[in-house]
């Protein structure tokens, strides 16, 4: 079948001309990409030493603190928390989470792939039906039902994002080395006697390096959007620990009185998940230009 | 073709299969299950409990119920749910209808609104408006639907009152009206996402088309534009689009179950999350299969209108 | 937003009690007008949780019950003071009226000979006696088989006449048969499985209102029955409307769409704008389910009473019940609700002091570490605690109590699990440190709590019941046995005093508060009248009408 990738090889091909001024376009809104994921993690990894609040102090007196107005800058929610530095704690919570979702599912997807892809036969027609059949649940599906397997927290809540986000990246690698592994510097390095591991990893796989980077930036906006939305439906992140995703948890019943605890940290999720996505197709353009999604 | 088709058809079993196995290992291997949800009702008791275990077969070895679970499969029966004891196929067609609604109102929409943006992004090229509608294609495609789902209730429900904060329609009043009154929001939200994805494919392939002979061709024998637009261009472009909406279908799926749980719409989605927070194995096994079943028919048909489409494909 | 799909399985458990006053004041403006001579209008109750299960002998839920009030009726019913009231039976049966033999062995039922299903077949005696052995049968699913399976000899006298023999006296029998509906023996008795029936889908009873129709994930509709025995029904028309976020019932009670939110209701930071409604009334209602930290007292954190007791001082109730139930519900000492004829008035009330809980800890020799957390002997005072996984209500009471518990050095740490999964083996097993649960302890109104406090109930050491709490007191089980047996309510009363002195004495539970429903009815509903004793407040709608 041929997948979006493929398709869009064939479906656009901008005249050379263009081309330069598509990739300084998009080049710079990759750059704003890269400046706010910037922007936002050392916002988080820093900002909570800044602010002279507590994400988890509770001060019930104080609750439902308009923003912009009084000390808590950007309010207060509905235990009387501080809303920013809530929003900085759960900012390291959800780019944790996307990014160690990446790491893993990439690693995951790129094993399998290449495994896959070298062996072919009999292991990697069984791999790559593995693949597909993963792929035949809806991501939300598959997500809810992996959910319902684990205790809700960090780490598990991790994993099964990874899970439900390693097959793009093992299709990809798959068919890189299928194709590169006949070429002649691969069959010179088997001749040669080097091993498997050498080959594939020394040899067929930094071909492929450029591709996998950018689905993985890709992976980390994928993921952050589906960790918010299992813990907004009260499966993922367990409170206190605050995570975007979970912040909106409790913010639909209190619409009509505090309003922010909606527009806040969904604000959050959609600048991170724009950004990364903004670098992955800038990365997709500098690096492999062939392979360009719309 | 033929053989081409039962390669396929035969591939399409295999991946049913092993879909069915992950997803009763997952279900059956997740604790807690369907009778969770008595432990606190007053006046039943463990005893209770675990007859009740006994009597579902929820007590004998997973490989057992799993082979009994394919086996009746296999002739055609899905089980009943564990929730209203209806055969499982049932409870899945009567949640359908509300589902497919939604995905073709905001199909509907998607390829007005998106073949429009696309059009028009395509024919004017490096312009202000094929500038903005990319990059608003991706923040589109990056805020998080259910989100957005909650502004847009709280904006025109909550706010301005203007449209119903959730339903399908109002009990009692069974109008047409009070039906599309209730579509709107989420087929809107669910359009988001569609739109930006089919005005990225649709202006990718209105620039190939441009630039193709036939274009040109129509052009040299003095067609007026608008002709040349809307008999040559749009309609190649439009063909590869068919596949686009095979292939968006897992997507259109995981976006109708997000945006049903936020507007509490009774459909698939609704349903399987229900079903799961309540450990009913035999319906949510069902909504599985019938889902795995949809990609694999979309993937399928893909393809096949590809190559329909586009005669240098050879299925052989 | 109360979160869309979680089966709260604490369904009950939103909120708190008080204002009987005012439940009075709603009823009373409302009793007045007269029901109209024939059905008239309709109601469309919103419920947070779907209806359905309709055969009333399966396992179900709360919403399932609201809905067989209506279709079904049993025996007997209790009414919201506690007394029962004869519906399908004659009389109650008692020793006063000789319905029970004087050693409580001996039952004897007679039957009104008026009614009839809602197919137009007589009902007799013969139904009771199938009802009665189909939730026996060892191949039918049934519910609850506690007291049923006591019965023997059931004799069909005549056909409006049965009599049996309990293999033990059981008071507490009455108050099961009082939410046991009768089936139809005519159509179940003659199918071959009746577990997947079609009557579980289309079911036939003798309510006050007959099957209408369903559509799955939106609505239940049931239609007046003509030929019901009893008062009413005045409406030509119920709808049960399942709505899973109680934002939208809300907005939807608001704007008129629905005319009463049942079960889980209106939430509590909602309640002071409710009441501004025009043209809606609200109340709160006293639910019979109490909210507690539920120990396991096989861990070695919280098996030291004096721990229990540093915990209990060490819990500001006034401010959870304030700050997160916005002063709704009443504080509780006892696993009883205070309507309960039962109730032990005089339980010593919980003080909030963490000073006297660090004397208490310091005595018993729990010895702060540098962290400020205690520990004696090697065990650390850190603990989990678990609830529903988004029940964001629980959520932010357990926030306050980690923080309070926090100032006496104990470390609880909050551990949420997805409802199917916490109800699941890990509470009916003990695996858990403490849990944060509703529960409704006794049978209707019998205090008969067995199932919970005896030794013999622990599922973790193989019993049958719901001891998870893995509470043993030998004086608790002596007394819970003679109450089981003693029909003299006075008698009684004294045997379940006892018991509760004994369960808050040794904090089997930490008590929090009685729950609460907050509901909401359009003006002009008449005949709506919660009752503590049905598992649903819906248990009435055959005597509801709109005031003309």
């Amino acid at each position: 079948m041929p997948t979006d990738a493929a398709l869009a090889v064939q479906l656009d091909q901008p005249p050379a001309g263009s081309r330069a001024l598509r990739r300084f376009r998009r080049h710079r809104l990759a750059l704003a990409g890269l400046a706010m994921i910037v922007l936002l993690s050392m916002n988080s990894a820093i900002g909570p030493w800044l602010l002279p609040f507590d994400d988890l102090f509770i001060d019930v007196m104080r609750r439902f603190a308009p923003p912009f107005a009084g000390v808590h800058l950007l309010g207060t929610d509905e235990l009387g928390r501080d809303m920013l530095a809530r929003l900085m704690m759960a900012g390291r919570v959800s780019l944790t989470v996307g990014f160690v979702a990446m790491l893993l599912s990439t690693a995951l997807g790129t094993v399998i792939g290449a495994v896959a892809g070298y062996y072919g036969g009999l292991v990697g027609t069984g791999l790559m039906r593995l693949v597909d059949a993963m792929l035949c649940f809806p991501a939300i599906f598959l997500l809810l039902t992996l959910a319902a397997l684990v205790e809700p927290g960090l780490g598990t809540i991790t994993v099964i994002v990874a899970l439900t986000s390693w097959m793009e990246v093992a299709r990809i690698v798959e068919g890189q080395i299928r194709a590169l592994r006949e070429r002649d510097f691969a069959v010179s390095a088997e001749v040669m006697g080097a091993s498997d591991r050498w080959i594939i990893f020394r040899e067929l796989l930094p071909n492929a390096v450029a591709a996998i980077v950018v689905a993985a930036t890709l992976i980390v906006a994928r993921a952050i959007l589906l960790e918010s939305y299992i813990s907004f439906l009260g499966y993922g992140i367990q409170p206190p620990t605050p995570s975007w995703g979970n912040m909106l948890n409790n913010a639909q019943q209190y619409f009509d009185r505090a309003p922010w605890l909606a527009i806040f940290p969904g604000v959050m999720i959609t600048l991170a998940v724009t950004s990364f996505n903004f670098l992955g197709d800038g990365l997709r353009d500098a690096l492999d230009p062939r392979m360009e999604l719309p | 073709m033929a053989g081409y088709l039962a390669r396929r058809l035969g591939q399409s079993l295999l991946l049913l299969w092993l879909v069915s196995m992950i997803a009763f290992a997952i279900l059956h291997l997740a604790p807690g299950g369907p009778l969770s949800q008595f432990a606190l009702t007053p006046g039943m008791s463990e005893a209770d409990m675990q007859r009740l275990a006994h009597q579902m077969g929820l007590d004998r070895a997973l490989p057992v119920q799993y082979a009994e679970w394919a086996w009746r499969l296999l002739s055609g029966d899905w089980g009943r749910s564990y929730r209203d004891n209806q055969p499982v196929l049932l409870v899945i067609f009567s949640h359908l209808a509300a589902t497919f609604e939604l995905m073709l109102s905001s199909t509907v929409i998607a390829v007005l609104l998106g073949s429009w943006v696309g059009v028009l992004g395509a024919l004017r090229r490096h312009s202000m408006f094929d500038a903005l509608s990319t990059v608003g294609a991706m923040v589109a495609l990056s805020i998080p639907t259910f989100w957005f789902g909650l502004i847009v209730i709280y904006v025109f429900s909550v706010k301005l009152g203007w449209l119903p904060a959730g339903s399908r329609f109002t009990v009692g009043d069974g109008s047409f009206l009070d039906f599309l009154h209730h579509l709107i929001a989420p087929s809107l939200v669910l359009a988001l996402v569609t739109i930006a994805i089919w005005s990225r494919y649709m202006r990718a392939a209105m620039l190939e088309v441009i630039n193709q002979d036939f274009v040109r061709t129509a052009r040299a024998k003095g067609l007026p534009e608008r002709v040349i637009l809307t008999r040559h261009t749009i309609r190649n472009a439009m063909l590869p689009m068919i596949t686009i909406a095979g292939l968006q279908l897992p997507t259109l799926l995981s976006g109708a179950l997000v945006t049903e749980t936020v507007f509490t719409w009774p459909g698939m989605g609704r349903l399987f999350l229900d079903s799961i927070s309540y450990r009913d194995y035999p319906t949510v096994m069902g909504i599985l299969m019938c889902s795995a079943l949809l990609v694999l028919l979309g993937n399928l048909l893909a393809d096949l209108c590809y190559a329909v489409a586009d005669p240098r494909i050879r299925l052989d | 937003m109360a979160y869309p799909a979680l089966p709260s399985l604490d369904r009950r458990a939103l909120l708190g009690v008080a204002g009987a006053a005012l439940l009075g004041t709603g009823a009373r403006a409302q009793g007045t007008a007269k029901p109209p001579p024939a059905p008239k209008g309709q109601v469309i109750v919103g419920l947070s949780q779907e209806p359905t299960r309709f055969n009333p002998l399966m396992p179900a839920i709360e919403v399932d019950q609201g809905v067989w009030w209506n279709l079904f009726s049993p025996l007997w019913n209790v009414l919201p003071d506690g007394t029962f009231s004869a519906v399908l039976a004659k009389e109650v049966p008692s020793l006063a009226n000789g319905g029970i033999s004087a050693d409580g062995l001996n039952w004897r039922v007679r039957l009104r000979d008026d009614v009839k299903w809602h197919d137009g077949k007589p009902f007799t005696a013969e139904d009771v006696k199938f009802t009665i052995e189909l939730v026996t049968n060892p191949k039918f699913r049934a519910g609850s088989r506690a007291g049923h399976d006591m019965v023997r000899d059931l004799t069909v006298v005549g056909p409006h006449e049965l009599t049996w023999k309990m293999s033990a006296a059981n008071a507490v029998y009455i108050s099961r048969l009082a939410w046991t509906f009768m089936v139809p023996k005519h159509i179940l008795g003659a199918v071959a499985d009746p577990n997947d029936a079609p009557f579980n889908n289309a079911p036939v009873g003798t309510g006050p209102f007959m099957w209408g129709e369903r559509v799955a994930g939106d609505h239940v509709l049931l239609r007046a029955n003509p030929h019901y025995f009893g008062d009413g029904p005045y409406l030509e028309r119920l709808v049960f409307k399942y709505i899973p976020d109680m934002t939208v019932m809300y907005t939807q009670f608001r704007t008129g769409e629905i005319d009463y939110t049942s079960i889980q209701g209106i939430t509590p930071d909602r309640y002071a704008e409710a009441r501004k409604l025009p043209g809606r009334i609200i109340s709160v209602n006293p639910s019979a389910s109490i909210e507690s930290i539920t120990p396991n007292l096989e861990m070695p954190q919280v098996s030291e009473l004096a721990v229990r007791q540093a915990l209990y001082y060490g819990m500001n109730k006034k401010a959870i019940i304030d700050a997160i139930y916005y002063g709704l519900p009443t504080p509780a000492e006892s696993f009883l609700p205070k309507q309960s004829w039962a109730y032990d008035a005089g339980l010593p009330k919980q003080e909030y002091s963490p000073a006297k809980a660090n004397q208490i800890l310091d005595a018993a020799g729990w010895v702060r570490g540098s962290d400020g957390i205690r520990s004696k002997g090697g065990v650390r005072l850190a603990f989990t605690n678990s609830t529903t996984a988004g029940n964001q209500v629980r959520e932010q009471a357990q926030q306050l109590l980690v923080q309070d518990w926090k100032a006496i050095g104990a470390a609880m740490s909050i551990k949420n699990m997805p409802a199917a999964v916490i109800w699941g083996d890990y509470f009916r097993l003990s695996k858990f440190d403490t849990v944060m649960v509703g529960v409704t302890f006794g049978i209707g109104p019998d205090p008969d709590v067995t199932d919970r406090f005896a030794s013999t109930a622990i599922p973790a050491k193989g019993g049958s019941g719901r001891n998870t709490t893995q509470f043993a007191n030998a004086k608790v089980d002596k007394l819970l046995r003679e109450g089981i047996a003693e029909f003299d309510l006075a008698k009684r009363k004294a045997i379940y005093v006892a018991i509760q002195q004994e369960v808050r004495n040794d904090l089997a539970i930490l008590p929090m508060f009685q729950y609460a429903t907050i509901e909401g009815v359009k003006q002009g509903l008449v005949g709506y009248k919660p009752n503590i004793n049905a598992l649903s407040n819906c248990w009435n709608c055959g005597s509801w009408s709109w005031a003309s």
